[in-house]
């Protein structure tokens, strides 16, 4: 096993995001597909490993060793790893952390990291059902703790009522990533864009939330390609993007455990961030653009807190000072995020990291100022997971 | 075409037995497939209890068969208490799992200072909406729910299930 190299991600690609006309399958092999586009020298022969990120695989929750079926609608004959991971909403971005670790183990070369939900059923109460399947089943599931808006709604009155964040500096995070999504042709909302009055007056869904502070159901796949450098250098004569540190955080499973003094602050979040920081050599000063959870908006206003790009309470502050737009002090979610994107679970963190590859190597849609590190995010399930991953234009030393 | 003789599936009681196994929302709570059946054993007596650590004095929720502070195996069932007051809630209307009556009110719960656990997310029945406020007092309420077939060696028995919510203290 050849052994010192640095993973880098090389390029990826999705599929359109949405309500759509699919299968599970038909949406892997279009990112796939994308993928291929995005990247002309990779073959489906040069790839190793295939990392398959979905919870729920469409309707059929109960489906087990999907790997294979992907490896084979793909045409791939994977030798290093073959593998489904089901961490929810993180999961594709926990594929590029354990495709990092075997990349620079010398186990595996070129791994395609791939995820995918199809969260359109043929009736509405089968998803709201199948949702009890993402928490604690004999304790949280079992209270009828499943579509996420009740919990983050909650979370939200606790923020407002113990920083004084308003439901405006929510809007100003809904405004600012349907405005980014509008200009992104996969994005579940493209190409529409919101205004404040528009955010502040929707229907409301769970108070505190509007239609626009939630992001949508979304079905879709994505698929980037994480390889050693010197096989990226094989594929790809674009700069490299290197996985510089991750961290992943998991303190509980059940409300019970909950590790916060109360729902208003994520110490759990600050962990994982505090070791991927410190794995990248880097601090929250030097990240220029990021890709976070955006599941609600007030998701986002607390990540800007814990993640350090702000004070704790002063985040929706942050978000209404204009920060997170391209020319702010650090674009945040510029291909829209989980809100106009839309989040098919374990495709989510695969198109962040891709988005955030595209900004590093100078050709994303909405393009930073020559951004040198960027962070992507993912909670998963009831808040009960953190997953960070930091990327630079040089490894780590 | 041809008529297929439709079979008879027993699967989750709260779907007529039609859908698959999987999705039953609530815990199979007997001894023959769960060690912690003593705690809804307790439930049925009105009782609120965990686990305690006779080494290490912890008390952890959910209830367990070891301690997650020492993984000491040692441990005994002790009260919790029944009474909280309501931290934050909502009110659910839209998108209530199946099963669940709406509105779903769910609470984040404080305990007293000196209660083994601090917080706890809970669903909040005998409430009709816009009468809860932050700050009330609830306490535990136990229920019957779909009970759900089990097989133990050759037989079919039904195993009897209850679960808990709370209410507000009126
Ligand atoms: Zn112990």
């Amino acid at each position: 096993m050849a052994r010192n190299t640095h993973a880098v991600i090389v390029g990826g690609g999705t599929s359109k995001f949405g309500v759509r006309e699919a299968t599970l399958f038909d949406m892997v092999q279009e990112a796939a597909k994308a993928c291929s586009d995005d990247i002309p020298a990779l073959k489906p022969r040069d790839i190793d490993g295939l990392l398959f990120c979905s919870t729920k695989v469409g309707r059929h929750s109960n489906a087990l060793n999907t790997a294979p079926l992907i490896a084979h609608r793909l045409g791939l004959k994977p030798t290093s790893i073959c593998t489904r991971l089901d961490t929810l909403c993180a999961g594709s971005n926990t594929g590029i952390i354990l495709a990092k670790g075997l990349v620079e183990s010398g186990i595996a070369e070129v791994v395609l990291v791939t995820g995918a939900e199809k969260s359109y059923l043929p009736q509405r109460w089968e998803t709201n059902y199948t949702e009890l399947a993402v928490n604690d089943h004999d304790w949280d599931s079992a209270m009828g703790l499943g579509v996420p808006p009740p919990f983050f709604a909650m979370i939200a009155k606790m923020h407002m009522k113990r920083y004084g964040t308003t439901k405006e500096q929510m809007a100003h995070v809904s405004v600012a990533n349907y405005n980014y999504g509008s200009t992104n042709p996969k994005a579940h909302f493209y190409p529409k864009t919101l205004t404040m009055e528009e955010a502040l007056e929707a229907r409301l869904i769970a108070d505190p939330f509007g239609l626009f502070d939630c992001c949508p159901l979304t079905d879709g796949a994505s698929a980037v390609i994480i390889a050693s450098e010197e096989r990226a250098r094989e594929m790809s004569e674009r700069p490299l993007v290197y996985i510089r540190g991750t961290g992943q955080h998991a303190t509980h499973s059940m409300s019970a455990g909950w590790p916060g003094e109360t729902l208003a602050e994520w110490p759990h979040l600050k962990k994982a961030a505090e070791v991927a920081y410190k794995n990248a050599r880097v601090t929250p000063k030097d990240i220029d653009v990021a890709q976070v959870h955006d599941c609600f908006t007030i998701s986002e206003i607390i990540e800007m807190e814990e993640l350090g790009f702000c004070e704790k309470g002063e985040g929706g502050a942050y978000v209404a000072s204009g920060a997170l737009n391209l020319g702010g002090k650090r674009p945040i979610n510029t291909d829209g995020g989980l809100i106009s994107c839309g989040h098919p679970f374990g495709a989510s963190g695969a198109r962040q990291s891709l988005e955030l590859c595209k900004q590093l190597q100078g050709r994303a849609i909405n393009q930073a100022k020559n951004p040198k590190f960027a962070l992507a995010h993912n909670l998963s399930g009831a808040c009960a997971q953190h997953t960070v991953v930091i990327y630079g234009t040089e490894p780590v030393e | 075409m041809a008529e297929l003789q439709e079979a008879t599936i027993v699967g989750t009681p709260a779907l007529d037995g039609r859908y698959i196994t999987e999705m039953d929302m609530w815990p199979l709570e007997c001894p023959e497939f769960n060690r912690l059946y003593q705690f809804y054993d307790n439930l049925r007596e009105g009782r609120f209890t965990t686990t305690k650590c006779q080494k290490c004095g912890h008390i952890a929720f959910p209830p367990g068969v070891i301690c997650p502070k020492c993984w000491s195996e040692e441990l005994e069932w002790v009260d919790l208490p029944q009474r909280a007051k309501v931290v934050t809630f909502t009110e659910t209307q839209a998108g209530a799992p199946i099963g669940f009556p709406r509105p779903l009110i769910m609470a984040w719960l404080g305990f007293d200072k000196d209660s083994p656990i601090k917080h706890l997310l809970v669903r909040i029945v005998n409430c009709t909406e816009g009468e809860l406020k932050e700050g009330d007092e609830v306490r535990l309420v136990v229920f019957e729910v779909p009970s759900h077939p089990i097989e133990v060696k050759k037989e079919t028995k039904i195993c009897d299930r209850v679960y808990y919510a709370f209410e507000p203290v009126k």
